[in-house]
């Protein structure tokens, strides 16, 4: 399947799964980081700059802070994600999934620098539309990938109808289908779901329409283990 | 087993998993009761956790749980694999011996740098003071009419355009303009280490070329009295800075039996410790040029005294630290 997911196999035999994020998104969180920078730079050049010449060194030291360092402080310190980050959803974590540490951290911004080049992150988007991983070459080195960081989940509940056993075994696939089409038809119109439960006749018999969606909610309640 | 029977005989366990992850990210605050699980349970829980994730799949149980689970099972992996960033003792272990021996190391790298960057130096400042015309080839006329002023009899503060940029002006032009030069010199390694081989070089003639035309102008007093001071910290910098690039271009042209991309990784783990330090340095060696060089009032004698013992420091540091076992 084509799909920006990326399987981490673990110690304990099962696979986990991250949702890497592409280069618009990540470019849409560089965005909004610049914004932040220059903004507490502007906030904080007003104050400075009535010391004059003494301001303007220190303004030098604080924009060189907030090139090189502000990304690494908050990838490390807050959880993977510097302001922009957070704001689109995205986080930066190891290869394995493990969350970011500061050796990785500081490898992936120190090497931003040639990812920039020649010029608005040339190297870097070649880079990701290369690499199977959306990886920038820091990224690569550094061995980190940004992916979207979870958002709260909510289990979407079976609705309740009279358990009713399918016609025939079904198999695991099958099952799947009819399960999965149960948990999404709170979230379907009526009609979206009355059409796609009328593609089975085969486990309806026949039925459309409304009364196939019954049937169909029926039968996955018998099968996740409801009994009348 | 059914999905529901499932669900009811373990949801209670999986919450309590859920509560401890939550609890694990914050300090609990005071009056706040425990997580529900001993700490000690919870890499039996986790494990737990990942079987039944195993067994939903297996018996396709409906994708909401399995997604659920997943999730848990995901942020139960963050919290044991990851590591912990550990604060001021790391510190302290890297200036004591993570950083000399890093350096010592990587040798081999430090000198090849040192040969880039100190070869044009050398063979300039030998070369333009007997054909000064060269500097105009590098360098144009106004910057070398500058420097003329800079480095004049007449200048107050050495190395100062204006008599006006104070002291702290120019430390935050040198942190800002040096340590990023170190860290451009060590990514361009990533360009099959073209990016570091120009900026050696290019930094090697342009210092080079400047060194012969002060001589040339007869300055040389003054420049290597402004010099002398920070030069142990900011050249040995510029060479860790450049070994550190030319290692990441290293193995990407020789990786040896890894994949390219494997090799990197390696050789980025290696070469960051070089990075980190030569920032360091860089930091201490703008200081040094801010507040001490610049000074017209010290003597030339012990000015050349601070940057001998500066060198005698730097390599002192780089040859005996960290050598004990055990540091």
């Amino acid at each position: 399947m084509l799909d920006t997911a990326r399987a981490i196999p673990t110690p304990e035999g099962i696979e986990l799964s991250l949702r890497l994020a592409g280069p618009v998104s990540r470019a849409l969180a560089w965005a909004v980081d610049l914004l932040v920078r220059l903004a507490v730079f502007v906030a904080l050049s007003i104050p400075l700059g009535v010391l004059g010449y003494v301001g303007s060194g220190l303004l030098l030291l604080l924009w060189f802070a907030l090139e090189w360092l502000y990304p690494t402080l908050f990838e490390v310190y807050f959880d993977g994600s510097t302001p922009g980050k957070r704001s689109l959803g995205l986080i930066v974590v190891h290869a394995d999934g493990t969350p970011v540490g500061l050796t990785a951290s500081l490898t992936r911004n120190l090497l931003r620098a040639v990812d920039f080049l020649p010029a608005l992150y040339g190297f870097g988007l070649l880079a990701m539309t290369l690499s199977r991983e959306f990886q920038r070459l820091g990224d690569i080195a550094a061995g980190t990938v940004v992916a979207y960081r979870d958002t709260a989940f909510q289990q979407a509940a079976i609705p309740q109808a009279v358990p009713l056993p399918p016609p025939g075994p079904l198999t695991a696939e099958e099952q799947r289908a009819v399960l999965d089409l149960a948990a999404r038809s709170r979230s379907l119109t009526d009609e979206r779901s009355e059409e796609l439960a009328s593609i089975a006749p085969a486990l309806t018999g026949g039925l459309q329409g409304r009364q196939a969606l019954e049937r169909l909610l029926s039968n996955a309640n018998f099968l996740i283990g409801r009994r009348a | 087993m059914t999905q529901q029977e499932f669900e009811s005989r373990y949801a209670a366990r999986w919450e309590e998993f859920a509560a401890w992850l939550q609890q694990s990210r914050t300090k609990r605050p005071r009056g706040q009761p425990p997580p529900p699980i001993d700490a000690f349970e919870v890499p039996a829980r986790y494990r737990e956790l990942c079987q039944h994730l195993a067994l939903a799949r297996d018996r396709q149980y409906s994708g909401d749980l399995i997604e659920r689970l997943s999730r848990l099972a995901l942020a139960g992996h963050q919290a044991l694999y990851g590591a912990r960033t550990r604060g001021p003792e790391r510190v302290l272990g890297f200036l004591r011996a993570g950083f000399p021996r890093a350096v010592r190391r990587e040798i081999a790298f430090v000198w090849l740098a040192a040969l880039l960057f100190f070869g044009p130096i050398a063979v300039l400042s030998f070369a333009v003071p007997r054909h000064p015309d060269f500097a105009y080839v590098v360098l144009p006329a106004r910057i070398l009419d500058e420097f003329q002023q800079m480095y004049g009899d007449s200048a107050k503060s050495l190395g100062r355009k204006r008599e006006a940029d104070s002291d702290v002006a120019m430390f935050g032009f040198y942190i800002y303009n040096n340590v990023r030069i170190g860290f451009q010199t060590f990514a361009g390694g990533l360009l099959f280490g073209l990016g570091t081989l120009f900026y050696l070089l290019f930094n090697g003639l342009l210092i080079g070329t400047l060194m012969g035309y002060v001589v040339h102008l007869g300055l040389a007093t003054n420049f290597f009295s402004f010099v002398s001071g920070h030069s142990a910290f900011e050249l040995t910098a510029i060479c860790l800075s450049g070994a550190a690039g030319l290692k990441l271009g290293y193995v990407l042209i020789a990786p040896g039996r890894r994949a390219r991309a494997a090799a990197l990784r390696t050789a980025a783990v290696e070469a960051l410790p070089l990075v980190v330090g030569l920032a360091g340095m860089l930091l201490i060696a703008a200081a040094i040029e801010a507040f001490w060089s610049p000074r017209t009032s010290v003597p030339p004698p012990l000015k050349y005294g601070v940057g001998a013992a500066g060198w005698l420091l730097v390599l002192a540091y780089f040859g005996f630290v960290g050598r004990e076992r055990g540091a």
